[in-house]
Order: C-alpha cells, then structure tokens, then sequence
C-alpha cells in the first residue's frame, strides 16, 4: 500500500536546493514571511485559545511564493500550482500540523545563523512518520524560509482528494434530510486518557463522584457543523446558531449528556436514546439521539450526532393508546349497560339485609326492656352489609371510571371470581347452571384488572344470551396452566355454538350475530389479549356449545 | 301471655340462597315472635320438610337451582297447603300471577315492609280476619 514518493520525473520549478538534494522529490515549499513578522517575533503566549489566534496569524500571513509539483500534488488546489502562489499557507497546509510549522517557522526566525535550520517529527494523516524541516538560506533573505517534508505515503490519495472526500462528506451531510451535527470531542478523549493512566475503570462510580465532569464536558465538547435539518429542528436562524459548546444539546436531559459521557469513555461506537429536547426557540420536542465516535484511524475531531424528531410520531401513539382506551371504556360500559339489571340485583342483595335489619333493630328498640345484645349483632351485621354494598359499587365504578391501564401481577381466579359479581344474578334468573373449576396454585399473570376482567365479563355475557331461554343451560368456567406454562382461562356453554363458517370471522370487528350487538365485543377482547401478550381462541364442542379459551403468559420468576 | 304461647309458637321456614338476607329475616321473623328455621336452597328445605314441622314458608322467588315458584309447585305437589310467603328483589306482574296463581299467600318485593310481612304472616297463620289471597277451601294438613 505505501510507497515512497517518486524523486524522478519532477520537473522542478527551478528552485536550487542548497541541502544537497536532499528534498528533492519531496514536498516542498518557498514561504514569504515579511507580513507574518511581528507575529513571529512576538512569539506565542498564554492559554490554549492564544496560542491557536497566534498560529492562525503566523500561517495565514506566510504566503507561498513558489512550491514544486509534489507540493502541488499532495495538498494543492485543483487548478494547480499557479492557483498557490501568493495565498497563505495556512490554506493548504494540514491543520493536523499547523502548529508544528508555525512553531519552526519562529524558531528558524529566532535564531541567528543566515543558515538556520530546524527539523521535527509531526503525525500526518497521509505520511508515515513524516519530517517537517524548515530552513532559511543565505542569498534569499532573513523573511524567506523553505519548508520542506519527507515521508512515506500511506496514501495513494492525495490531499487534496481527500479534502474533496471530505467536501463530499459534507455535502452529503448538508443536504441529508436527518438532522445533523458534527462534533469535536477530543477534549474528552485525552480526559479519558488521563483518567485511565490513573487508574479509573468504573467511570460511572467515578461521574457519581466528579459530577463537574460532566459540565465540563457540556462545555468542551463543542458542535462545530450544523446541516440545515438541524438548524430547522432547533428552531435556529441560522446553522452558526448552533456552533459551539453541546450543552445547548442536553438542556431538557441532563441524564442524557451522562449517558453518552459514559460511552464515550467506554470507547463504545455508538450510543442512541430518545430524550427532550428544548428548542432555541423554546419548543419542547421528543427525540431520538444517536451518537456516532470515532475511532482510530478515523479523524478523532468528527464525533456525528443524528437527531430524529419522535414528537409527532409519540403524540400519535399517545393519542392512538387514549383512542383504543376510550374505546375500550365504551364497549365496558355498554356491556355494563345490558348487565344494569344484574348488577342493580347484586346492590340490592345487601341494600335490602341492611333494610331487614335495621327493622328489626328498632323492633327491639322499642320493647319495654331493649334487647341490646341484639341490635349490637344487628348493627354489625349492618355495618357488614353496607361494606359489601360499597365494594360491589366500588368494583362497578372500576369498570366504568376512565384510568389508564394499570399493569400489576394478577391471579386470574380472582379476576374470575369479581367477573361473576356482575353476572351472577343474570345467571340465577335464567337457571342457569355455572360450575367453576379454579385451578389451585397457579402462577400470577400481568395485566389490568379491569380490562380481564372485561374480557371474562364479555364471555360470560355471550354465553348467558347463547343459552338464551333455553332450559337445562350449562356454563362451565376454568383455569389452569396450560402446555407451555402459560395461565388458561376457559369457558364452555351448552349453548348452540358457533356456526362453522363464522369461527374464523367471529374476531374480526363489526362482525355479529345478535340483533342489537356491534359485533366488537369479541374485536375488543383479542385486542385486549394480545396487548396483555396473551390470545383468545374459539372452537365448538363435539357434545355441543361453544367453548373460549384465554391464555395469558405466566408472571416471570423473580428469582 | 309469652308462657301462654310458648308451646304453639308457629314456626317459619325461610329459604335465600342470600346468607345476609336469610339471616336478617329470621331475626325480623324472629322479633316478631315466631319461630324460624333457614334454608339456603330449595332442595335443602324439601329435605328437611317433615309433616307439621312449619307452620309458613317464606321464601325468596329468584335462586340458583329451583327457584321459588318451582318450590311452591312441589310443595303443592307433595299435597302440602302450608301457607307460602314469596319474596322478590325483581317483582313484575307476570312473576306475581305466577306466584299466586301457584297458591302464595303473598307476593312482596324486597326489602320487605316489616309491618307488611307482619300483617301477612299474621293472615297467613289464620290469627287475623282470613288468609288473604290465598284459597281456603283447602284447609286440612295434607300428607
């Protein structure tokens, strides 16, 4: 893959060398520095941000004044040499080494040989172990300096092709849909370093620690592109809005800037969560964030943050989810509606034991030599019965109030058991026979209450008016647990059963067979199941009847 | 006048498959000044039904198994005339000609009028003016 640069074939443009040849066929360079001089003479002081300002000032004011083809080739524009001349070297020269040459250009300045001469390693992404040399000759004067670099090629590619690599890069980023935001994050990569050498490995133990790590990196690591997708997402005028540090990014999730610190430092590719995101415009939007690192050999300063706006997709859902709960609430109360009756008789029983007793409570009363004795028995048998009305309303209520489902582990006798209460008398009235054979032991199932509840209750209903007016009516009710451990809820009627050709529809919505039903009983209770990771199936007994069996997967063990 | 009664108490069988129910009217019959005994069922009053062992029979019309008017009907079957007293949480027309065509003395909704459940027992027994809707050309004990 590497080769060495070719020495022959260079129509040289003319420049002697005075190093003995010993740059030729390398990329080399003749530099103006006159403009550059104060600057260089200056030399770099104080932090970081000024020492990059005095690069910055030392390269873009050193302007090319000859170059030769192997320059040309490896870093030029695409117009060539002529386009080179005369413009700042800072617009050609790898930024990855920028500071390695401003930094020889000042000391081969400083020093006061006419000869002076200074080499240093620098990294490159497209030499191996390249030598940056940088010299100043007697017969061309103190502001002219030669640079000169020396290396293998790693790459076939040149520069140049990759900066158009790169341009492509950035206009496919620019002009992608998604939005995205390109960032630096090397600060934190060298803190990383840093806090391995010392020994950290847990770098969650140690964020509970050095909470400030993470507003360090909120500010450090910074959004250095932004394509217009972003821009309009964040409700930006203009993509520069956004350049700066990432903490604009986790202001509505904090957490989120935790999580992605630690993968981050647990050199992880990715990391993707859905979180708020507040708007510069103030908007409060459901995202997704996807967080792309770099890894060596890829450049190290392109850390890509894809956003995708979930809010109207989550919304959606959300108002689809209160739809099908609404729904499923009026199909409850409709049922409801056909068991008043029912239910009216099941208040009635402990309304009408309370109204006995208090009767005979005042009878006692009301004798010369009150019975006290008694009436304390009857009152509390009052009190019992009153308590019993409460619930059965209480139950009823459950069945008709508006909540959201409530997902808690279950046993499903019990769900039976308080199906019956609204049915019970439906049942008695027409002479019904109900066995209930509950298993013993089973294991719990996860649900909502009020909705199996609903399904056994639409069951129930269906086999009560299957049954009709018929006599000798039959319903059997059982539960076990079924081949796969799974909780079996089954019910069998010795009704008429269900028409052959009809099995396979009888779920479908709008489908019925009564005169004033909807046909979306059955609909709701397979949606019912199926959101509780559970089914309904129907078949026809051989002796007759119609037979429905629940299944519902068995709560996980906690062990 | 309570030792004077003592022997000839009238006993009241009373059958509810409701235990809160069944429990509050024999303490109502009760503190009225009868006898009782409770049935949960049907099938356990026909069982325990012996000749003479009660005097009257209330019973609830809507239960599981043989309902109330099936009950009549069997008694009236077994040849018994004993004065029946039905209770219903559902009264209709229907159900009332049902009962009194079957030969209830009465036909009540629940919860049940202290003094009207009195008042009938009372004619039921034969201690007021007649038996009330019941026929009484039949009087003797049959069976």
């Amino acid at each position: 893959m590497s080769e060495t640069l070719p020495s022959a074939g260079d129509p040289d443009t003319g420049i002697v060398l005075e190093i003995d040849g010993l740059y030729r066929g390398s990329p080399y360079w003749e530099l103006d520095t006159s403009d550059a001089r104060i600057f260089i003479d200056a030399g770099p002081s104080g932090g970081e941000l000024r020492q990059a300002n005095w690069v910055a000032e030392v390269l873009g004011r050193s302007r090319v004044v000859d170059v030769n083809d192997r320059a040309v080739h490896l870093v030029g524009t695409f117009t060539g040499r002529e386009d080179m001349i005369g413009r700042p070297i800072a617009d050609f020269w790898p930024p990855d080494s920028h500071d390695d040459l401003a930094d020889l250009i000042a000391q081969v300045a400083a020093d006061r040989s006419p000869d002076a001469m200074r080499t240093r390693e620098i990294t490159s992404l497209l030499l191996q172990a390249p030598v940056l040399t940088v010299w100043r000759s007697q017969q061309a004067g103190a502001d002219t300096m030669f640079v000169a670099v020396k290396g293998v090629v790693n790459d076939h590619r040149s520069y140049w092709s990759l900066r158009a690599s790169e341009e492509r890069y950035r206009k496919l980023i620019h002009h992608m849909p998604n939005p995205l935001l390109r960032v630096d994050a090397r600060m934190m990569g060298r803190v990383f370093e840093r806090l391995r050498a010392e020994g950290v490995v847990d770098i969650e133990s140690y964020l509970d620690a050095h909470p400030e790590l993470i507003a360090f990196a909120e500010q450090s690591v910074r959004i250095t592109e932004v394509n217009p997708a972003a821009a309009l997402l964040f409700g930006a005028r203009s993509p520069t809005d956004l350049v700066g540090p990432v903490e604009c990014l986790f202001k509505a999730s904090p957490d989120t800037a935790r999580r992605v610190t630690i993968a981050h430092f647990d050199r992880r590719r990715s990391h993707a969560e859905v979180m708020k995101l507040r708007t510069l415009d103030g908007r409060l939007l459901d995202v997704r964030i996807a967080v792309t690192f770099p890894t060596p050999p890829e450049q190290l300063d392109v850390t890509v943050v894809g956003l995708e706006d979930l809010t109207d997709q989550l919304r959606t859902e959300a108002q689809l989810r209160q739809l099908q709960a609404d729904f499923t609430r009026a199909a409850r109360i409709s049922t409801l509606g056909e068991l008043a009756t029912s239910i009216a008789h099941e208040v009635n029983q402990p309304l009408a034991a309370i109204f006995t007793n208090a009767e005979t409570s005042l009878r006692w009363l009301s004798r010369d030599e009150p019975n006290l004795a008694k009436v304390v028995q009857l009152t509390s048998r009052i009190v019992a019965s009153a308590r019993h009305a409460n619930e059965i309303v209480h139950r009823i209520r459950a069945m008709t109030a508006k909540h959201a489902p409530e997902w808690r582990p279950l046993d499903l006798n019990e769900v039976v058991d308080e199906a019956l209460l609204f049915l019970r008398h439906d049942i008695d009235a027409r002479s019904i026979r109900l066995s209930t054979r509950l298993g013993l032991g089973l294991p719990r199932v996860i649900g909502d209450r009020v909705q199996l509840q609903q399904v056994v209750v639409n069951l129930l209903v269906n086999s009560v008016q299957a049954i009709g007016q018929a006599k000798a009516g039959r319903v059997e009710l059982s539960t076990g647990l079924g081949a796969g451990g799974e909780v079996v809820f089954i019910i069998r009627d010795n009704g008429p059963g269900i028409p052959e050709d009809d099995l396979d529809r009888i779920f479908e919505g709008f489908f019925t067979t009564k005169d004033e039903g909807m046909g979306l009983g059955l609909a709701i209770c397979q949606s019912i199941m199926t959101a509780h990771g559970g089914g309904i199936a129907a078949s026809n007994r051989p002796e007759g009847g119609a037979c429905f069996q629940l299944w519902l997967p068995a709560e996980p063990d906690p062990a | 006048m309570k030792a004077d009664r003592l022997s000839k108490v009238p006993v009241i069988a009373i059958v509810d498959d409701d235990q809160a129910m069944r429990d509050a009217l024999c303490e109502l019959v009760q503190v009225m000044g009868f006898s009782t005994e409770a049935f949960d069922g049907a099938a356990a009053f026909l069982a325990g039904l012996a000749p003479g062992r009660f005097d009257c029979l209330i019973t609830d019309v809507r239960m599981p198994g043989m309902d109330g008017i099936d009950l009549q009907r069997r008694l009236r079957a077994l040849g018994s005339t004993m004065p029946v007293v039905m209770i219903t949480a559902a009264p209709d027309p229907a159900g009332r000609a049902r009962a009194l065509a079957g030969g209830a003395c009465a036909y009540l909704a629940k919860p049940v009028d202290d003094s009207t459940l009195l008042d009938h027992l009372r004619s039921a027994l034969g201690h007021g003016e007649g038996a009330g809707d019941q026929t009484n050309d039949e009087d003797s004990p049959g069976g």
